[in-house]
């Protein structure tokens, strides 16, 4: 048995401890990456969800006609789809993003010596930031056109958000470092992802899941944080003590992606 | 605080057994089973072996230079240096801040103008934004590439973002300056400023690890050379001991393919020439201030005295210096009907230390017509630190003040 290596740079890390600008310009760069070359720029950013906001509402309201649930009945079937949708496209836009953050920058990777991580928090950042801004825009157009949506909900939303994308960066680690060996991943994720959004209650309440189904929206933490958007913002809730349970566990799967991601992060630069 | 590590480790950079193996990912089984093995710490995947067994040493101040074949592992022992590959076995310990330039333009995005690219560089290489920011003129400066510096990179020709990077690396003073072959890309005027930089950082206390083709950067900046061979350390030492053994290496790789001649018609023949020191030994290393004496023998079928036209040649072709042997009075020695002997001594102090190629051309009587030419490598050795094509005989002399101030 081959002794382990081990990699020693004491003084280099004690020289550099300070990452935060490192980070801080790879989000600018992710962001100001999506507008590049077009003309209208972060405008398309914003005008994605709203299309696909349009789309659903129509579908889902006039079509299929769900309705919004009894406590909630003050509200527009858009209102209560729009409050659950800004966030399930930062989660699923970070963690792809995320996951092909490894080998998007494999020319940097491959000469320059940097915590590899970075890129990964960078992507799921980015995309908070994009869409942060569109949700915030969405909360204030839906409260001005007299929908009842209570901005006292935002500071909970944000400590909801938190979890919601340490979920997110978790599992986008963990595939990223996967994705750099097998190329399969990003397609698997891709359909993995649609079907996770039509089996959560996004564009539905929950309570129109079937009873068999109900350990389902248990267990899956996007329906709990797409309920819990719901209740802050449109009935004025606290935290209650299983967002705690669900951010411990969104704590650990970032930690256990995160493990992942390290393990195999000082090989990237054997398979890109 | 870096004296205080200094003092304890010794050595800014010190490898020990290093080692690195990359795993052969051939079918889709391989990427599988190397995933597990990294996962879960296994070691028998498919492999082979870039570098193996390195084990050295750079002080503060000090300055390796790594030579070697295409191939040989050069590239892959820097980017075990920079921290960009992690070695497979053994430890690698680096006591300072790394400035790495692995390759020209490497940590540029195309799309961001050379401003841009600055911020991101000074960030990737672990500077605040203050630190960046207060770095930036002066890297602009360095660089010299004038409004271009608001363009993508993209647009930049190869020169510039070599001059762009070697700014960037060299303006925010690593500790550990590691450069692979990036040199030989800028013009002239710029790599004569490199060269200058690097020699300033140099007595500065700074600290170089290059990698080059160029025995002549190897030489003039390096103290130390590694001579690495198929991953492998072949020789490690003074610099000029290892460049001139890596060159004869070289040399005798070549010798074993057909040597340079022209089968001619009907005219004088160089039937033999060899070089020899002034003891009559076969030679084809010498001293600086050492004779060269080639000795040759031209087979002339119509048993006239021909004519030998000798040339020096440094190893990348330039001329240094070419005679005629019928410039003078001299007639070269018939030992026997027609063939003539010749010998060139060479008083050689004025060859300063490098490969040289040596040229013997036999003319016809009237030193006209070239009919056959044989060529020969030497290398002169020594330490000095001249520059130029030859050295000059001078002397230096007690100064005075100018007249008439």
């Amino acid at each position: 048995m081959p002794a382990a290596p081990e990699t020693t740079r004491t003084l280099a890390q004690a020289l550099r401890p300070r990452w935060g600008w490192l980070l801080l310009s790879f989000a600018r760069r992710e962001v100001s990456n999506r507008y590049a070359g077009s003309v209208s720029g972060l405008a398309w950013t914003l005008f994605h969800p709203l299309a696909q906001l349009a789309i659903f509402a129509f579908v889902f309201s006039q079509i299929f006609r769900v309705a919004v649930p009894a406590g909630y009945s003050a509200a527009t079937y858009t209102t209560f789809v729009a409050l659950a949708l800004w966030p399930w496209i930062m989660f699923t836009e970070g963690l792809q993003r995320a996951m092909g953050s490894v080998g998007g920058n494999a020319g940097l990777i491959r000469k320059v010596a940097f915590p590899h991580r970075l890129l990964v928090y960078a992507a799921v950042l980015a995309s908070v930031a994009v869409h942060a801004v569109g949700f915030l825009a969405v909360i204030v157009v839906l409260k001005l056109l007299g929908e009842p949506v209570r901005l006292s909900g935002l500071p909970i939303a944000f400590l909801l958000l938190v979890p919601y994308m340490l979920l997110a960066a978790g599992l986008g680690a963990a595939l990223a470092a996967f994705q750099t060996m097998l190329r399969d991943v990003e397609h698997g994720v891709n359909i993995i992802l649609t079907m996770l959004l039509y089996a959560s209650p996004v564009l539905y309440p929950a309570s129109l899941v079937p009873a068999s189904f109900e350990w389902w929206t248990r267990v899956n933490p996007i329906a709990w944080f797409s309920e819990r958007m719901r209740e802050v913002f449109l009935g004025g809730a606290g935290l209650v003590t299983g967002d705690f349970i669900v951010a411990a566990f969104c704590l650990a799967v970032f930690a256990g992606g995160l493990w992942i991601f390290n393990r195999i992060s000082p090989h990237f630069e054997d398979f890109l | 605080m870096s004296a205080s590590m200094q003092a304890r480790s010794g050595a800014l950079v010190s490898l020990a057994g290093v080692a690195k193996e990359y795993p052969k990912l051939s079918t889709g089984g391989d990427r599988l089973r190397t995933l597990a093995a990294l996962l879960f710490r296994l070691r028998d995947i498919p492999h082979f072996t870039a570098l193996d067994d390195i084990t050295l040493e750079v002080r503060r101040g000090e300055s390796l230079g790594i030579v070697g074949e295409n191939g040989a592992g050069k590239s892959t022992l820097l980017k075990v240096i920079a921290g960009v590959v992690r070695p497979t076995r053994g430890t690698v310990r680096i006591g300072g801040r790394v400035g790495a330039l692995l390759e020209l333009g490497s940590g540029f995005h195309p799309d961001y103008t050379g401003r841009e690219n600055i911020h991101l560089s000074s960030a990737l290489m672990g500077l605040s934004r203050r630190e960046a920011h207060s770095k930036v003129g002066a890297i602009i400066d360095f660089a010299d590439i004038g409004a271009h510096i608001d363009e993508p990179i993209k647009h930049y020709s190869s020169g510039m973002v070599v001059r762009l990077g070697f700014a960037v690396a060299t303006t925010l003073t690593p500790d550990i300056l590691i450069t692979d072959e990036v040199l030989a890309v800028g013009d002239e005027s710029f790599q004569k400023k490199c060269v200058q930089w690097l020699e300033q950082y140099l007595s500065g206390g700074g600290t170089l690890l290059m990698c080059s083709h160029s025995m002549y950067h190897v030489q003039t900046l390096c103290r130390q050379a590694l001579w690495i061979h198929h991953g492998r350390m072949r020789l490690y030492g003074d610099a000029f001991d290892v460049t001139r053994e890596y060159l004869t290496y070289h040399e005798e790789k070549r010798r074993s393919e057909p040597v340079v001649a022209q089968p001619s018609v009907h005219g004088p023949r160089v039937e033999a020439a060899w070089i020899e020191d002034i003891d009559g030994r076969e030679a084809d290393t010498f001293e600086t201030g050492e004779d060269i004496l080639l000795q040759a023998i031209v087979h002339e079928p119509d048993d006239r005295p021909p004519a030998l036209m000798v040339g020096i040649m440094r190893a990348d072709g330039t001329p240094v210096y070419g005679t005629h042997s019928n410039d003078t009075t001299f007639r070269p020695k018939r030992i026997e009907a027609c063939r003539f002997a010749f010998c060139f001594r060479l008083r050689a102090q004025a060859l300063i230390p490098g490969k040289y190629t040596l040229g013997a051309h036999a003319l016809d009587a009237e030193g006209l017509r070239l009919f056959h030419s044989v060529k020969m490598d030497f290398v002169v050795t020594g330490k000095t630190r001249d520059y130029g094509l030859v050295r000059l005989d001078h002397e230096w002399l007690p100064g005075r003040e100018a007249k008439g101030r």
